[in-house]
């Protein structure tokens, strides 16, 4: 780790448990998973190495919030969050962040919210006991902000489902066929309204080894290579009704709960990534003298490091204001119900924030990567340090993984401005 | 059975920073962790529990301020049954003997224990002196420098330990209760503690005990109950920069070489 210290006044409001879990995934990182072997991952590709996936389950960091009868931790989100927070700065390649914590946890977690005993035994338990991969394929070659443009099909044949159709970008293809596991799949159950096209989707999960699932070759992504990124097509896949999530024709709103859960954690580890790229930086310019005097001391480099530490500062605690609102709605919404005014915030108020902080988190990460590169030249832009490989990784959520910025500004406006000004639907 | 494992907090840095007037240790903005040799005393304490056939309850204590309580929690999420901080202003400036003292009127408060467990030493200290002190307070056999616990027997009464020394190591039985002083091996890995193990540690039993629960005089406890008293506390002087040969390696091997003949650290 680095020798500067930038969480050490995160300890405010944090519970003596927080503490300990902040601790425990430092003191992991530094076994497991130091930074020589994350910028050796990125280079070796993927898939995600098992040994660490079955370490972080065992340390029980997969699906948190999953209550402890479905086998996770009954953690608050306002504890995943901080969890992925340190999972970032680990990893700042956001490989593991990306795998883990943003597709099992923010996913795992929504699927075992809405998922029969089925769901839960076959795919959500073996997942958080790092023995299987669940993930999630919304996105198609048509549509993927765009939700009119999704043509994926599901037909009721007896008790079981037909699906067809084509899914890509999706996180984990190469760790699920290699681990075994399921797909979170979104299929139109019948035809989109011109008006309201998020209607008539369903969802499924669709187990990996199905007959009809025929797997991509993955990407040659620019970052984050540790985890696959690729696609399949269903041909036929025929899958019995009790591995439908929740009830026909509302899977757009599971999803959107989803994509809620991801964000979160998401924003969490952006922010982590950029604590680790700051010390690791902070540690470089404090040393590293140039015409007499160490880098740290000339302002072009001093002030736009304080301009970076002061918005990541913010963003944490935003994060931390994010997963409370989440964990108060949870709170007072019992399992599988989707409470659409909830008594303290209403799905509107979280979403906003939400959006505020999936944009605004890798953003920052992003750039603190960027500027580490320029204070450091040429030492900084060599895959010696860390900087490349996370300003790479990150910018897979700066450009749309679980939701481009755009579209959480157009969130963002509708929930502050009223939805007659959404641009478009 | 009872284990009992003593733990201190310590800080978490190599430069210990000394307030110039008093000459103590200014904790104030160090980050404190629990004693790396104590964190050894308890694993080895839950590993000797994972194997025995009696049921073993391992009890961590403290001495120390109210926010050595963090380190006691980490003790439980690791794997204690039930933490006891020894907190209150009367033992505050105590040197070792003192400060074994106030453990033993905890053991004696606690009822006492089949086997306890110290650290070899703190590393903010580094005296090595608070087990054996407490073996004397307890009347028992001491046991420092213990590495492992090769045998445990509880019904014949005695253990044998692993105890390193200047030439190697050596076996040695006791019988019990005794007091081990622990030092850590070189391939020792802590314990990380999971989430489930962290929250279940919340409920977990953690007492504070002060001076009247413990009983006895002022006098016996803290900078009065001290036999030696710290006069002054100061880093040891920084040293120099180092020289720096550049050029050729074998110039520089020359060059180095040369420099020891001079400190008449080597001849030709």
């Amino acid at each position: 780790m680095a020798d500067t210290d930038l969480a050490r006044d995160d300890e405010f409001e944090l519970t003596e448990e927080q503490k300990l879990l902040k601790e425990s995934l430092l003191d992991w990182g530094e076994r497991e998973l130091p930074l020589t072997r994350v910028i050796e991952m990125n280079q070796e590709g993927h898939p995600y190495p098992e040994d660490i996936i079955k370490s972080l389950a065992n340390l029980g960091v997969i699906m948190g919030p999953v209550p402890e009868e479905h086998g996770g931790s009954g953690l608050s989100w306002e504890d995943q969050a901080i969890i992925a927070d340190q999972i970032g700065y680990i990893d700042p390649s956001i490989a593991t962040a990306a795998g883990l914590m943003a597709v099992e946890t923010g996913w795992g977690y929504t699927l075992n919210r809405y998922g029969n005993e089925t769901i839960q035994e076959k795919f959500v338990k073996p997942a958080i006991n790092g023995d299987q991969f669940v993930g999630i394929a919304t996105t198609e070659p048509g549509g993927g902000s765009d939700v009119a443009g999704f043509e994926s099909t599901a037909e009721r044949d007896g008790d079981d489902w037909i699906l067809n159709g084509e899914k890509t970008f999706i996180s984990g293809t190469e760790e699920a066929q290699k681990m075994g596991g399921a797909f979170w799949v979104n299929v139109r159950t019948g035809p989109a309204p011109e008006d309201a096209p998020h209607k008539n989707m369903t969802s499924f999960c669709v187990p990996v080894d199905a007959d009809g699932m025929n797997f991509q070759e993955p990407y040659r992504d620019a970052g984050r290579m540790a985890i696959s990124t690729g696609g399949f097509i269903m041909e036929d896949v025929r899958i019995p009704d009790r591995f439908r999530l929740g009830e026909v024709d509302k899977g757009f709103y599971y999803t959107m709960e989803g994509f809620d859960n991801a964000r979160i954690l998401i924003g969490a580890s952006s922010v982590g990534v950029t604590r680790r790229v700051l010390e690791e930086a902070a540690d470089y310019i404090k040393e590293r003298e140039t015409f007499g005097n160490p880098l740290a001391k000339y302002e072009g480099i001093q002030f736009e490091f304080s301009d970076l530490y002061t918005r990541m500062k913010a963003l944490r605690l935003m994060y931390q204001q994010v997963a409370r609102m989440q964990e108060k709605r949870y709170q007072e919404a019992g399992k599988g119900e989707r409470k659409r005014e909830p008594k303290t915030y209403s799905s509107t108020d979280v979403a906003r924030w939400i959006s505020m902080i999936k944009w605004k988190a890798p953003h920052l990460a992003k750039e603190a990567a960027d500027k580490a590169m320029h204070w450091l030249g040429a030492a900084g832009y060599a895959d010696d340090y860390v900087f490349e490989t996370a300003w790479k990784g990150v910018m897979s959520y700066c450009v749309g993984a679980e939701g481009g910025a755009n579209i959480q500004k157009i969130v963002i406006g509708r929930e502050t401005l009223g939805p007659e000004y959404v641009p478009y639907k | 059975m009872d284990f009992l494992v003593f733990i201190k907090q310590v800080p978490d840095t190599d430069e210990v920073k000394v307030d110039e007037e008093s000459g103590t240790i200014i904790r104030e903005g160090v980050p404190s962790i629990l004693n790396p040799f104590d964190e050894y005393a308890l694993n080895l304490a839950l590993r000797l529990k994972e194997g025995m056939e009696d049921e073993v309850n391992i009890t961590a204590m403290s001495m120390g301020p109210p926010q050595a309580k963090d380190a006691l929690k980490k003790c439980l999420a690791i794997g204690a049954d039930r933490g006891i901080l020894l907190s209150d202003k009367v033992f505050g400036g105590a040197d070792t003997w003192a400060t074994s003292f106030t453990l033993f009127k905890g053991v004696e408060k606690m009822g006492g224990a089949d086997l306890y467990f110290s650290g070899q030493e703190a590393t903010d200290g580094n005296t090595a002196q608070v087990g054996p002190e407490l073996a004397s307070h307890l009347n028992l056999s001491s046991m420092t420098y213990v590495e492992d616990v090769l045998d445990i027997n509880p019904k014949e009464g005695y253990l044998t330990a692993k105890k390193e020394t200047d030439e190697g190591f050596i076996k040695l039985k006791s019988e019990l209760p005794v007091v081990l002083s622990c030092m850590t091996p070189p391939d020792f890995e802590p314990k990380i503690p999971g989430v489930k193990e962290i929250m279940k540690a919340k409920n977990k039993p953690l007492d504070t005990w002060n001076h009247d629960d413990l009983g006895g005089t002022e006098e016996e406890y803290g900078l009065e109950g001290s036999e030696s008293q710290v006069i002054s506390t100061y880093p040891p002087p920084s040293k120099g920069p180092g020289e720096k040969f550049e050029g050729p390696a074998e110039e520089g091997a020359e060059k180095i070489f040369a420099l020891l003949k001079d400190e008449g650290v080597c001849d030709d």
